[in-house]
Order: C-alpha cells, then sequence, then structure tokens
C-alpha cells in the first residue's frame, strides 16, 4: 500500500468511494475546492495502482480536523483506513497541530472502532450535525500525536521503552521492556498469600491488595531498569479480561500516567499476554501456531494465525482447567491453589486407580467440559467415605490430573494437526504441570510438531508478555484513549466462534 | 409446603431451566444453592438457552459474574470466592439485581439477608446418582408467582 498526496487525476476514484460509504456526503466540487485551500492535507491510499481509500485534514492553529476519511467497502479489513489516520496524523504534526478532532455520527460502529483503537475520546456532542438524518455528531479527540507517533517510529524501529501494567487477577505486576523481547525489569507482587486463607480469589481483596501494591511494584520495575518515566515511549495495561474490580486498578493507575506524561497508552488482551509469553522465550516463533492457554479463569484452544490475529477454536463450556483442580483440592482438604498440591500428590499416586470420564474427548469439536469430572470425583470421594474407606489422596489426585490432561492433550494435538500449526505453544498458569507439559510434548513428538512452554515466571500472571504484546499493537498503531475502561469479558480476535 | 422438582441428569436440569427462561422478567432474581456439583451451572445454562443467549454459558467462579446477552440481559453471579457480605458493594451485586436483567446468583445461600424482598431461592439436593431434587422456597409475591408458574410449566411435561 502507497499513501500519496491526492491530485485531481484521483478525484473520479474519490468519489466513487465517497458514494459506497453510507455517511459520505462529500460532492466532487467540493473535493475539488477542498484540495486546493489552504492548510488542507489530503491523501490516498494506493494498492494495485487502485485508489482503495483517503482522507483530508485542515489543520488550524495547534488543532487538525479530519475532514473526511472513507475506505472503499471491498478494501477493508486491511489497515488502511489506520494507515491514513497516522499518515495524516504525521501530517497534521509537520503543519504544527498537536492533537486531531473530527466529527463521527454515534451509529457508525465501524468508525467509533476505529478511532477508539487510534486512541480517539468522545469529548461532546453536536445536535442535529447531519442535515440529512437530523443525526447528532459525537466530537472526538486525539491524545497528544507527537509522543505517540514518535512511539510508534520507535517501536517499529524495534527500540521503544514500554512499562507494561497487569492486575487482572491475583498478581499485582509491572515490567520495563525494550523493543518488545528485551525484558529491563519484571517485577510480580504476588497476592497468593492473601488468597491462601480463603481457598480462592476474593475480588475485594484483589482490588484493596492491587491499589495498596500498584505504586511500589511501578518503582520497582523502574528502577531495577534504570528508566526513569521520562525516558519512557508508552504505557501498556491490560484492560481484560478479568476481574473488573482488578483490573481498574492497573487501567486506572495506567491511565493517570498516561496523561500525566502525554505518553500513549496501549490496552492489550491478557489471553494475548499468555500467547506472546512464547514468543519472549523463542523469539524465533512463527506462525501459524496453535495455542493452548490454560489457567485459573481460562481453558482455551487460539489458532495464531499472525502474531495479533487470533480464532478461538474451543473453549471450556463451564470450568476452566485451574479452577478445577482449585475445587477438586478444596474437597480433599488440599487448600489453594490446587494446581501445584494436587500434582505433588499425583506424582505418589497412580491414575489409573480411578476411572474418571474424559469428558468431550470424542465430541468431535475442540470444547472442553469439566463440570462432570468435577462431580464424578465428588461422588467418588462421598462414596468412598460413607463406605468408612480412608481416601487415598494420592490416587485421586493422579486420576483426576489424568483425566483433565487426557483431554487437553488429546484436542491440542487435534487442533495442531487439523490447522497444520508450526508449533504449539502451552501458555497460562496451569502450563506448570508437568504432567501436562511432558504428555503433550510426547505427543507432539511423534508429529513433529514442536511445543514452545515458556518458562514458569512467564507462564504465571506477569506483565513483561504484556509488554511483549504491547510492542506489537503499538506498531501496528493501536492505541487507547484515557475513557478506555477496564473489559472484563475481553474477547480474543475478531474471529470468535462463541 | 415444599415444591420440589427432581430431574434426572445434567440435561434434564437443563431442560428445567429452559422452562423457566420464558417466565423471568427485568428485575427478577432466582438464587441457587447446593453443593459443589448439585447442577447450579447446568439450570442456568438452560435459562440462558431459553433466553436465547448465544454464547457458551460458563462458570462464573472465576470472574465472580458473567453478563449474557438474550432476550433480556443475564446477570450470571457467582458467590463462591465471596467471605464477607462488603464485599458485594465491591462486585456491584444490589446494582446489578436491581438493573434491568435477570440476575442467576450461585451460592445465593451465602448471605441471605443482602437477597431482594421479592425472589426465588431454590435449594439443590443430590438423590444419588444423577438425580437432583430442586426445592423451591419463594419469598414475596413475584418469588411464589414464579414458583408457581415454573412448576406448572414443567408438568405440562417439559421434564419428567
Amino acid at each position: 500500500m502507497i499513501i500519496r498526496p491526492m491530485s485531481t487525476t484521483d478525484l473520479e476514484a474519490v468519489v466513487g468511494i465517497e458514494a459506497s460509504c453510507a455517511a459520505g456526503t462529500w460532492t466532487p466540487a467540493m473535493f475539488q475546492s477542498e484540495m486546493t485551500a489552504p492548510g488542507r492535507t489530503w491523501l490516498v491510499a494506493e494498492h494495485d495502482d487502485h485508489v482503495v481509500g483517503f482522507g483530508g485534514i485542515m489543520v488550524v492553529g495547534r488543532e487538525a480536523h479530519v475532514m473526511d476519511l472513507a475506505v472503499d467497502p471491498a478494501a477493508r479489513e486491511r489497515g488502511v483506513a489506520r494507515t491514513l489516520v497516522w499518515e495524516l496524523a504525521e501530517a497534521a504534526v509537520a503543519a504544527g497541530a498537536t492533537r486531531m478532532t473530527l466529527e463521527v455520527r454515534p451509529s457508525n460502529d465501524a468508525a467509533r472502532a476505529l478511532y477508539a483503537s487510534c486512541g480517539f475520546d468522545v469529548r461532546g456532542r453536536r445536535p442535529g450535525y447531519y442535515p440529512e438524518t437530523g443525526e447528532d455528531a459525537l466530537i472526538l479527540w486525539s491524545r497528544p500525536l507527537p509522543a505517540t507517533l514518535e512511539a510508534m517510529r520507535a517501536a517499529r524501529a524495534g527500540r521503544e521503552l514500554i512499562l507494561a501494567i497487569e492486575t487482572s487477577c491475583d498478581e499485582t505486576a509491572a515490567s520495563v521492556m525494550r523493543g518488545g523481547s528485551e525484558e529491563l525489569a519484571s517485577v510480580v507482587a504476588t497476592q497468593v498469600d492473601f488468597h491462601a486463607r480463603f481457598g480462592g480469589v476474593v475480588p475485594e481483596i484483589a482490588s484493596r491488595k492491587h491499589t495498596e501494591a500498584i505504586v511500589g511494584v511501578v518503582d520497582e520495575a523502574l528502577e531495577r531498569a534504570g528508566v526513569r518515566v521520562a525516558d519512557l515511549h508508552a504505557i501498556a495495561v491490560t484492560h481484560g479480561p478479568g476481574l473488573v474490580g482488578a483490573l481498574v486498578v492497573g487501567v486506572a493507575y495506567a491511565k493517570g500516567l498516561a496523561l500525566a506524561t502525554d505518553l500513549p497508552l496501549v490496552g492489550v488482551n491478557h489471553l494475548e499476554g499468555h500467547i506472546y509469553a512464547a514468543r519472549l522465550q523463542e523469539p524465533d516463533l512463527a506462525p501459524p501456531l496453535v495455542a493452548l492457554v490454560v489457567s485459573g479463569g481460562h481453558t482455551m484452544l487460539v489458532k495464531v494465525m499472525d502474531w495479533g490475529r487470533y480464532e478461538v477454536l474451543g473453549k471450556t463450556l463451564d470450568d476452566a482447567a485451574g479452577e478445577a483442580f482449585d475445587k477438586v483440592a478444596k474437597l480433599l482438604g488440599l487448600g489453594y491453589p490446587g494446581g501445584p498440591v494436587i500434582s505433588r500428590l499425583a506424582a505418589e499416586g497412580d491414575a489409573a486407580a480411578i476411572d474418571f470420564p474424559r469428558a468431550m474427548l470424542r465430541s468431535g469439536d475442540l470444547d472442553f467440559s469439566l463440570s462432570g469430572l468435577k462431580t464424578a470425583v465428588i461422588q467418588y470421594v462421598e462414596r468412598e467415605r460413607s463406605a468408612g474407606r480412608e481416601l487415598a489422596v494420592p490416587d485421586i489426585a493422579a486420576s483426576f490430573q489424568a483425566a483433565v490432561v487426557d483431554v487437553q492433550i488429546a484436542k491440542a494435538v487435534e487442533a495442531a494437526v487439523a490447522t497444520e500449526a508450526r508449533a504449539v505453544v502451552l501458555a497460562g498458569g496451569v502450563a506448570a504441570n508437568p504432567a501436562l507439559r511432558e504428555g503433550l510434548r510426547r505427543a507432539l513428538e511423534h508429529r513433529g510438531i514442536r511445543l514452545s512452554v515458556p518458562p514458569m515466571g512467564l507462564c504465571t500472571d506477569n506483565a513483561s508478555m504484556i509488554a511483549a504484546a504491547a510492542h506489537d499493537r503499538l506498531a501496528g498503531g493501536y492505541v487507547l484513549g484515557l475513557s478506555a475502561d477496564a473489559v472484563p469479558g475481553l474477547r480474543l480476535g475478531g474471529v470468535s466462534r462463541v | 409446603m415444599t415444591l420440589r422438582f427432581v430431574t434426572s441428569g445434567p440435561s434434564d436440569t437443563e431442560r428445567a431451566g429452559q422452562a423457566l427462561a420464558p417466565l423471568l422478567r427485568a428485575g427478577d432474581v432466582v438464587a441457587l444453592s447446593g453443593d459443589l456439583g448439585a447442577g447450579k451451572t447446568h439450570l442456568v445454562q438452560g435459562v440462558a438457552a431459553g433466553l436465547g443467549v448465544p454464547d457458551a454459558v460458563t462458570s462464573p467462579t472465576f470472574n465472580i459474574m458473567l453478563v449474557h446477552r438474550g432476550r433480556l440481559p443475564l446477570y450470571h453471579l457467582d458467590l463462591y470466592r465471596l467471605e464477607r457480605e462488603e464485599e458485594l458493594i465491591d462486585i456491584d451485586f444490589f446494582e446489578t439485581l436491581e438493573a434491568d436483567g435477570v440476575s442467576m446468583v450461585e451460592w445465593g445461600d451465602r448471605f441471605p439477608h443482602a437477597l431482594p424482598p421479592e425472589h426465588l431461592r431454590v435449594e439443590i439436593h443430590r438423590l444419588g446418582g444423577d438425580d437432583r431434587a430442586f426445592d423451591l422456597r419463594p419469598v414475596g409475591e413475584r418469588g411464589a408467582a414464579l414458583a408457581d408458574a415454573w412448576l406448572s410449566a414443567l408438568g405440562r411435561g417439559a421434564v419428567r
């Protein structure tokens, strides 16, 4: 794609694109007179010698007004509009502007999503702005452009410094990273001690402890990295999915820091972070990949078509794997978190002692179900207790773990084969489980597929994985405005089956 | 008087939930109790299907609350991990129950005094094997109306 100034020979194509957009109201005469008016920059995007999009700004003092921006419907979803926005931003800054503003229809979801992901915030409303329909206009403003453009250039050159913050569940974490791969510092203040007493993640405790810890954790990350806030290019934060009370602490802190420094704010999906943890470990890891993300709150198989492009192939229909470990551990009186203690006991037990169900093993899809297994363990324990027998806890742990792991492995292998993946990434806290790691490695080895498991510190929640994902987001021109909020149910990828 | 129905497995429980769905309206609260593995989530999955929720309804234990879009918004809450009643404020519990949707509250017996004056309590008991008894304990007029309507819908053959 080439971006170049609009000329009169482009007018026919430009008018055609304008007419093909429902929101387009510009006439040929308007474009003609706009192109030559003072303070204007009009650009076209060209692909294979065809004009596929255009946009124009008018600079007045320090403000650049986006006059119009449209993309050929046949050329959408290829980043044409985003490229135009940032090229217009470059032109705006060159002409002395520091921010961009524009009007958009409240009903134009595609445009609103584009500008929201370029860091624009809604700052006002013009009633009855569009005469044809009487519709109001929303007034959008960008964040300060020079810092954002500099951060994007630095990211593309692989030299940007990002401070990343992660508070989606029970870890308060911060990381300072250069170029998306060079970890200068990574700090995790674990809250597991607080939670151990409660047998699970308590949201009130999570949010209060995040609030107490976050300043110290960020300061320590900066200090260990030898980096001052003034040296940073961008602030990144996990904005979902997770516990809302926990997410908002990190998001609010990151927004405050971004506001105070004028730095761009990059939002990262927590699950995407887990997948990027594998790239930190193996920089040459290249899509297509399949990722098995297993943690306390998630169990899903994701196809990574490209870094940043995902398709969820399957997920749990009820309980997450980590949750099943926690609940079974609680049932057996083993404490929290359940994963480590069950896998430790399982090593001493007989995995074939009890034939627990392998749910969904032959369901013909890539979804998981763990609630039936949980019920089967409960029923087994009750039967044993009412028969007056002492529980063979290691055997129960080993048999339960085998039932979980068998299905995870079978489906991950099926997904990898079906999608012709080059490698499988095992990510999330449950990746610590030795039976799952080793079993999956063996199953993939037979088929010549590589398994990538990040080191433990990168599998459990951390902020370096968020910084790694943020590098690509920033280089691709994805930033958040300061009205961005935590999204507890944030989904992964545009293509989601569920 | 005990209002009770019995189901014989997860899919039967889901059908019972499905029968409840058309009877629900905005502001209704159903509080579910019963041990781990009793079938609380299965019942909610049935309600979700009956409300036309397109996504998979997974356990809300981790996130405490999951919101689904159907004919009405479905607020699926799980108080399993909460320790103190004050924590309900942190999760926007009271605002959620008064909002524009249906609230299904797992482990709703945890803080009985926090439930609104009108709601339906459902206690699930395991009878052995996959059989489950659902004891309906209506609170207030709306609770009673829901219990009656649900039982008569089930009596029409939705569930054995």
